[in-house]
C-alpha cells in the first residue's frame, strides 16, 4: 500500500483520537480513577442539610465503621427513627400552619415527596403494604482485589471528611479523593512520619495490607 | 514469472523510505495507547447498594456471625460453627468446645457446605418423577400407609442410624400410628458387629466409646480409626494427647501397634506395623486373645491354626498389652461377629472396660444392625414388605444385592425416598421427598449418650424442601414445622436431665444458652457392671488356605460411604496414602504387582464369583503380598455432571469415565459374613487387562532416599524428615537434625526487618495424621478452584497446602511420615528475587507476599520455589464461579483469574481480620486469636500459628521447641515453618520378623 495513504489514515484516526479525547479533558482522569463521581440518587438526600446543618453524627447512620469492613449505609429503619415525625422541611410546615391560621383552617400535614419514598420504603404507616430496600448508588468504589477495613482507620482517630471529603457540605455526595493505590499509600506514609491526631501510628505499607 | 523482491529477506531494508516500519509501528502504538485512554476514561458500571429496610439486630455488614449446628457429613454427630457472611453461610468450622470433636472437623465435614449451595438438589417432592407439592405428596403417602395398614400389612423405615432424639421420637410416634411397621437402621459403613458382639458377651447391644486419651498401648487390628472408623475426628483428637514424648515419664507417649491387609492412614501413624493377610490378621487376633485369657486363667474354647507371626512375636505382643493392662485398648475395623468377640475378650482381660472402652457414656453413632438389614432383603425378596420409606441411606448402591433390590423396591406398592438429591435409590422409588441441608433446618443429635447437640439453621430453605423430622410429623397429621418439634422434645425429654435446670420456667433462657453452646451435656451414668460370656468360635475355615489373593475393601477420608460424591471438592482431595485423585485405585505390594506384571495405573480385571469389575493399580509400598485393596464410595451415578469440571480447551478430557461414574462402585463385591456385612473377599481372581488409565496422582514417589547419582557434584542433602525413637530422644535429645542454616551461600546479606508482629507456623509431624482436613479448610477458605482429573493428571492442581506422604527405611522398618506443605514463607525467599514485577516481596510481618493484581505470570517464581508450593492458573476454572454454587466463595478473599500465579498466604485475610479487632480493641493480637483456616481445622492440633517476635507465644516456645528443624534448611532460605521430629516409639523387634515375601506370611514394616 501506499505509504501516503497509510499516513493520512493514521493520522485522520489520531485525529479522530484526540477529538473523543477533548470532550473529556475537562474531567480528565486516570482510567480506574472516579474523582467527581457524583450519580443521581433515588432519593435527593442531602448531607448539607443532615450532617451539617443538624449536626447529626456520621456513625449514627453509618454505624457499621467502627465495627465492620464496610461503614454500610442506614437501613430505612434508621431513617424512621427521626422521620417518623419529621414529613417535610420544618420551614413549609410552619409556613403551612400559619397559612391555615390565616384561612382559618386546620394545618394539612405536609409530606415532602422524598420523605415519601422512604415511608414507601418502610411501608408507613401501612404496614400490610410490601417493603423494600431503597436501591442507593454506591460513590466510593473500589476494584474487587481491594480489601479496605473501615476498622482500624475509624479507631485511629481519623475523620471521615480524611477521605471521603466534606460530605457535610455537599448535597449530593461526591467523590473527592482518588481512591488509587499512590493515594492510599501516599497517605500511610504521612502518617507513619507525622502521626494521627499528634500520636504516633503504625500504617503498614505491605502490599498484604490490601491485596490478598 | 520471476520471483517478487521481498524486502528484509532477500534484501536489506530500504532506508530512503519516507514512511518506515519503525514509523508505522510507532504510530499504530500511540494510537491504540490513545484508544485505551479514551476507553479508560469511561465511568466504571453503577454499583447499587442495597440497606436493609429494618435493622438487624447486632449484625453489621460485612461482619461475620457465628452461630452453631451440628455437621452433616456422616452420624459421627461433631458440633460446628456456621461463619455466616451477610447472610450465607461461607465455612464450617468445629467447634472448640464440643465433645466430641473439640473443634477439628474433616475433610467430608468441610466440604459438605458445598450441599447447601448444590444446584442439583431436589427443590420439590416428586411422584413418579413428577414435580408436585407437599399437601399431594403427603395425601397419597398417607393414603397408601392407610392402605397397608388396613389389610395388615408390612411398611419398613430403612434410615441411617438415628442420632436425632427428636427424629427418634417422630419415628416412635409414626409407628404407632401406622402399626406393622417397623424401623430398621443400617451404617453404610458397617461396624453393627461390635454391638452385637457385646450383647452376645456382655448381655448389652452397646457400641463402646473407645478413649484413646486414656490408652498407654494401642493395638488396632484393620480398624482405620484416625480416617474413617467410628468417629475419626474424635479418636485423632483422643490420640494425639497421648502422643507427646516431651511429658515427664517416658511411659506417658502411648504404643500404637497396627495389624492390616492394606497401607491405611492409621497404620501409616503406628509406632509398629504388620502388614499381614486378612487371614493372618484374624489368627494374630485369636493368638492373642487365647494369650491373654489365659494369663488370667481362663481357656478360651477356641481352636486356631497356626498363628502368621513367629509365637514370640505373638508372646511379645501380649506382653506390652498386659503390662499395660487398664491402660490398653485393642479395637478391630473388621465386621465378623467372631472377631468382634476376641476383641471383646482381649478388651476384658485387659481391664479395658471401664478405663479405655467407656460403657457410662456409650456412643450413639453407629448402632446399624445388620442382622435386621439381612432380614429385610429376605423379606422383600419374599415379598413379605408392602411399603418402603428410606431416609438417610441408598441401599442400592449401598448393599452387595443393590441391582436385585431395585428391581424388588420398583414394584413395592409404595417407596418412598427421603433424599436431597436423586440417587440410584431414587430412580426406583415411587416418591421422592426432598429432604434440606442440615443447615436449612432445625435438628439435633445424641452422638454420645447424655451428649445432647442441637443445630439451628443457618440460612433459609433454598426449595420447598422438608427436615425427615418435618416429612413424618406431616405422615402423623402434624404440623411440618422442625423448629416446633425439636425444641418440644428438648423441653419435655432433654432440659430435666440436664444440671442445673429445676423448673421449666427458664425454658427460654436455658434454650438460649443452649442454642449459644451448641449442645448440653448430662451427668454421666454409673459405669455398668459386666461379665464375660464367651461364645463358642471356630476359626476350622482358616486350615485350608485361600485359593488365591485375598481383596480388602476400605472407605476413603474423602468419599466414606460415597454420599458425598455430589461434592467435587472431595474428588479432587488426594487419598492419603496413594495420593490418586478422582479414581480408586487397587493398591497393590510391588511383589505382588510384579507378578501380575501391572505397573501403576494398569488395569487390572478383578474377578469373584462372576462378578468381574475393573480398577488401574496403584503400587503401594508397605502393602502386604498377595492381598489387593480398594476403597469403596466410588462409582455414584451422582458425578456424571463433573464430566466437564475441568477448564475448557482444546485437549481437555473429561473428569468422568464414559458412564458418568468416578471410580468404580465395589459394594456388589462386600460379602455377608453370617449377619454382618465384611470387606474382606477371599480368593478372588486378579489379571491385566492390558488397558491402561493413567491416574491423576498429586504425588509419584514417595520414597525419601536421593540416590547419590541424582545429587548435583558437591550437593549437599539434609533429611527432609527427621524422625527418631522414643528411647533415643530420651537419652540423648534429637539426632541427626539438619542445622538451622549452613555457612555460606546467603541469598541476601541482611534479614527484612520485622519489627512489630512476625508470622510463624509449627508443624508438629509428630501430631500430623495425614487426614486432609486441613487441605480442604485451605480450599474453601481461599476460594481454590476445582481443576478436574486431567488437569490433576498434568500436575496442574491448584491445592496451596499438600500433604506429602513419605516412606522411609530404618532398621530394616518401613516408616511413613505425612508431611504437611505449604508455603514456607521464607525470610530470603528465591521466589522474591526472580520475580521481575515485583508481585511476590516481603512484607514487615514476616509474610511473602503474593499481589495477584500485579502477577504478569512468568512463572519464574514458582520455578524457583525449593517447595514446589506455588500454583498457577492456567485457565479461569468454570467450577463455583458461576450459578448458585458460587455462594460458598470466602468474600474476603480475591478469585484469581487466568494467568496469575497464588500460594498459601498463612491465610492473611484472617491476620488481616484479627488486626483489625485488636487494634479496634486497643490491645495487641492475643496468641492463639488468629488461626488460619489449616490450624483451626486440625483434629490433633499439629499445627500451632502465631506471632513469632512474641516470646511469650507458643509458636515461639515451639520454635525453641529441641524437636524443631526446618525443611530444606541447607538452602538458607530462612522458613517462618518450623516441623516437629516425629518421634516414634517401636517395641517390637525388626530382626525376630524375617520377612517371608510370597507366602503371605508377616511382613515387619
Amino acid at each position: 500500500m501506499n505509504s501516503r495513504i497509510v499516513t493520512v489514515l493514521l493520522a485522520v484516526a489520531l485525529g479522530f483520537e484526540l477529538f473523543l479525547l477533548a470532550g473529556r479533558l475537562s474531567v480528565f482522569h486516570y482510567p480506574g480513577i472516579h474523582r467527581d463521581y457524583e450519580p443521581d440518587q433515588p432519593i435527593r438526600f442531602s448531607h448539607r442539610l443532615h450532617a451539617g446543618e443538624l449536626g447529626v453524627s456520621c456513625q449514627y447512620c453509618h454505624y457499621a465503621a467502627g465495627r465492620s469492613r464496610y461503614a454500610g449505609l442506614p437501613p430505612t429503619g434508621i431513617c424512621m427513627n427521626c422521620h417518623r415525625f419529621v414529613a417535610a422541611p420544618w420551614g413549609a410546615q410552619v409556613a403551612e400552619n400559619k397559612r391555615a391560621e390565616e384561612e382559618k383552617r386546620a394545618p394539612r400535614q405536609l409530606k415532602s415527596d422524598q420523605i415519601i419514598k422512604i415511608y414507601r420504603s418502610a411501608a408507613f404507616p401501612d404496614s400490610s403494604q410490601p417493603r423494600f430496600p431503597i436501591e442507593w448508588v454506591k460513590v466510593h468504589n473500589l476494584p474487587d482485589f481491594v480489601w479496605f477495613d473501615h476498622r482500624p482507620h475509624v479507631s485511629v482517630g481519623l475523620t471521615c471528611q480524611k477521605c471521603h471529603g466534606p460530605v457535610e457540605t455537599m448535597e449530593r455526595v461526591r467523590q473527592v479523593a482518588d481512591l488509587n493505590m499512590g493515594w492510599c499509600v501516599n497517605c500511610h506514609r504521612d502518617s507513619n512520619r507525622s502521626g494521627v491526631l499528634g500520636k504516633p501510628v503504625h500504617a503498614p505499607t505491605d502490599c498484604a495490607t490490601c491485596h490478598f | 514469472m520471476a520471483a517478487p523482491k521481498t524486502p528484509g529477506i532477500t534484501e536489506p531494508f530500504p532506508e530512503d523510505e519516507p514512511f518506515t516500519r519503525r514509523d508505522f509501528l510507532e504510530m499504530a502504538g500511540f494510537s491504540l495507547a490513545a484508544g485505551l485512554l479514551g476507553a479508560g476514561c469511561r465511568r466504571a458500571p453503577v454499583i447499587q447498594a442495597l440497606p436493609f429496610v429494618v435493622p438487624a439486630e447486632g449484625i453489621a455488614p460485612g461482619e461475620a456471625v457465628w452461630t452453631t449446628a451440628v455437621c452433616g457429613a456422616c452420624t459421627a454427630g461433631c458440633g460446628i460453627l456456621v461463619k455466616n457472611r451477610d447472610g450465607r453461610p461461607v465455612k464450617l468450622e468445629g467447634n472448640p468446645r464440643h465433645p466430641v470433636n473439640r473443634g477439628g472437623l474433616c475433610a467430608a465435614g468441610q466440604a459438605s457446605l458445598l450441599g447447601l449451595f448444590d444446584e442439583r438438589r431436589l427443590g420439590a417432592p416428586v411422584i413418579r418423577g413428577a414435580t408436585a407439592t407437599w399437601g399431594e405428596f403427603d395425601r397419597q403417602v398417607r393414603e397408601k400407609l392407610q392402605g397397608i395398614v388396613q389389610r395388615s400389612g408390612k411398611v419398613v423405615v430403612l434410615t441411617r442410624t438415628v442420632t436425632s432424639p427428636t427424629l427418634q421420637s417422630m419415628l416412635d410416634r409414626f409407628r404407632s400410628l401406622y402399626p406393622g411397621t417397623e424401623h430398621i437402621a443400617y451404617d453404610p459403613l458397617p461396624v453393627s458387629a461390635i454391638p452385637d458382639a457385646h450383647l452376645s458377651t456382655f448381655g448389652v447391644r452397646v457400641l463402646p466409646r473407645y478413649r484413646f486419651e486414656r490408652a498407654r498401648a494401642i493395638a488396632a487390628f484393620e480398624a482405620d480409626f484416625l480416617g474413617t472408623w467410628l468417629s475419626p475426628v474424635q479418636f485423632a483428637a483422643d490420640y494425639a494427647t497421648g502422643r507427646d514424648p516431651d511429658r515427664s515419664s517416658p511411659a506417658d507417649m502411648s504404643w500404637h501397634l497396627q495389624v492390616e491387609s492394606r497401607l491405611s492412614l492409621t497404620g501409616a501413624k503406628a509406632d509398629d506395623r504388620l502388614a499381614l493377610p486378612p487371614q493372618g490378621v484374624e489368627l494374630l487376633l485369636a493368638h492373642l486373645a487365647q494369650d491373654i485369657a489365659q494369663r488370667r486363667g481362663h481357656l478360651l474354647p477356641i481352636a486356631v491354626p497356626a498363628p502368621p507371626v513367629p509365637s514370640e512375636e505373638v508372646k511379645r505382643i501380649a506382653d506390652l498389652l498386659w503390662q499395660h493392662r487398664g491402660r490398653s485398648l485393642c479395637v478391630a475395623g473388621i465386621n465378623t461377629f467372631r472377631i468382634q468377640v476376641l476383641i471383646n475378650v482381649l478388651n476384658f482381660h485387659l481391664d479395658a472396660y471401664g478405663n479405655t472402652v467407656d460403657l457410662s457414656r456409650p456412643s450413639r453413632q453407629h448402632l446399624g444392625d445388620d442382622c435386621a438389614l439381612r432380614r429385610l432383603a429376605a423379606d422383600l425378596r419374599q415379598g413379605r414388605v408392602d411399603g418402603l420409606i428410606v431416609w438417610g441411606v441408598n441401599p442400592v448402591y449401598d448393599l452387595p444385592e443393590g441391582d436385585e433390590l431395585a428391581r424388588i423396591i420398583a414394584d413395592l406398592p409404595l417407596s418412598v425416598d427421603i433424599t436431597p438429591r436423586l440417587d440410584e435409590t431414587t430412580q426406583v422409588a415411587t416418591f421422592v421427598a426432598a429432604e434440606s441441608h442440615p443447615l436449612e433446618s432445625w435438628g439435633d443429635s445424641e452422638p454420645l449418650e447424655g451428649v445432647f447437640s442441637v443445630s439451628q439453621p443457618a440460612h433459609p430453605r433454598f426449595g420447598d424442601t422438608r427436615s425427615a423430622v418435618e416429612v413424618f410429623a406431616a405422615w402423623c397429621g402434624d404440623h411440618p414445622d422442625g423448629q416446633r418439634w425439636v425444641r418440644e422434645y428438648w423441653h419435655r425429654h432433654i432440659l430435666s436431665r440436664l444440671a442445673g435446670i429445676k423448673s421449666t420456667a427458664d425454658f427460654e433462657t436455658t434454650w438460649r444458652r443452649i442454642l449459644l453452646d451448641g449442645f448440653a451435656e448430662t451427668s454421666p451414668p454409673a459405669f455398668p457392671d459386666l461379665s464375660l460370656r464367651v461364645p463358642e468360635l471356630s476359626f476350622e475355615d482358616f486350615r485350608t488356605p485361600p485359593s488365591g489373593p485375598a481383596l480388602v475393601l476400605h472407605p476413603t477420608p474423602a468419599m466414606l460411604d460415597g454420599s458425598l460424591a455430589y461434592n467435587p471438592f472431595l474428588f479432587e482431595l488426594p487419598d492419603p496414602v496413594t495420593k490418586v485423585t478422582w479414581d480408586n485405585t487397587l493398591q497393590l505390594s510391588p511383589t505382588t504387582a510384579n507378578r501380575l506384571g501391572v505397573q501403576d495405573g494398569d488395569v487390572v480385571r478383578l474377578g469373584k464369583s462372576g462378578r468381574e469389575v475393573e480398577l488401574p493399580a496403584a503400587i503401594v509400598e508397605g502393602h502386604p503380598d498377595d492381598v489387593a485393596a480398594a476403597a469403596i464410595g466410588f462409582g455414584r451415578t451422582e458425578s456424571a455432571r463433573f464430566a466437564h469440571i475441568g477448564p475448557r480447551w482444546l485437549f481437555a478430557r473429561e473428569s468422568t469415565n464414559s458412564d458418568g461414574t468416578v471410580g468404580v462402585n465395589l459394594s456388589p463385591l462386600v460379602e455377608w459374613r453370617g449377619d454382618h456385612r465384611c470387606w474382606t473377599v477371599e480368593s478372588i481372581n486378579l489379571e491385566p487387562s492390558g488397558i491402561r488409565k493413567p491416574l491423576a496422582r498429586t504425588q509419584e514417589y514417595f520414597d525419601l532416599q536421593v540416590r547419590d547419582r541424582l545429587l548435583p557434584k558437591g550437593a549437599h542433602s539434609e533429611p527432609v524428615v527427621v524422625a527418631t525413637d522414643l528411647d533415643t530422644y530420651r537419652q540423648q535429645g534429637l539426632t541427626g537434625a539438619p542445622a538451622d542454616r549452613r555457612e555460606g551461600d546467603d541469598l541476601w546479606s541482611e534479614d527484612h526487618p520485622s519489627p512489630g508482629y512476625r508470622w510463624a507456623l509449627v508443624v508438629d509431624l509428630n501430631l500430623c495424621t495425614g487426614c486432609s482436613a486441613c487441605i480442604t479448610a485451605c480450599n474453601l477458605e481461599n476460594n481454590i478452584p476445582v481443576v478436574g482429573r486431567d488437569e490433576v493428571y498434568r500436575n496442574r492442581e491448584m491445592h496451596w497446602l499438600r500433604i506429602d506422604r513419605y516412606l522411609s527405611r530404618r532398621n530394616d522398618r518401613l516408616e511413613f511420615t505425612f508431611m504437611p506443605m505449604m508455603c514456607q514463607q521464607c525470610a530470603h525467599a528465591p521466589c522474591e528475587t526472580v520475580c521481575p514485577v515485583l508481585a511476590t516481596v516481603h512484607s514487615e510481618e514476616g509474610l511473602n507476599q503474593q499481589v495477584y493484581n500485579r502477577c504478569v505470570g512468568t512463572r519464574y517464581c514458582a520455578n524457583n520455589c525449593p517447595y514446589k508450593v506455588r500454583r498457577f492458573n492456567w485457565f479461569n476454572y468454570p467450577y463455583a464461579r458461576t450459578g448458585r454454587e458460587r455462594l460458598i466463595l470466602n468474600p474476603d478473599v480475591t478469585v484469581r483469574t487466568r494467568g496469575v500465579m497464588e500460594k498459601c498466604t498463612f491465610c492473611v485475610q484472617r491476620i488481616m481480620a484479627g488486626k483489625a479487632r485488636a487494634k479496634t480493641e486497643g490491645r495487641p493480637v492475643a496468641d492463639g486469636e488468629i488461626a488460619p483456616a489449616c490450624v483451626q481445622s486440625c483434629p490433633t492440633r499439629a499445627l500451632t500459628f502465631g506471632d513469632w517476635n512474641n516470646p511469650e507465644s507458643q509458636v515461639a516456645r515451639l520454635m525453641n521447641h529441641p524437636r524443631r528443624y526446618y525443611v530444606l534448611s541447607e538452602l538458607n532460605v530462612r522458613p517462618a515453618v518450623g516441623y516437629l521430629a516425629v518421634v516414634r516409639n517401636p517395641q517390637l523387634e525388626p530382626g525376630r520378623n524375617p520377612a517371608t515375601g510370597e507366602s503371605g506370611g508377616a511382613k515387619h514394616v
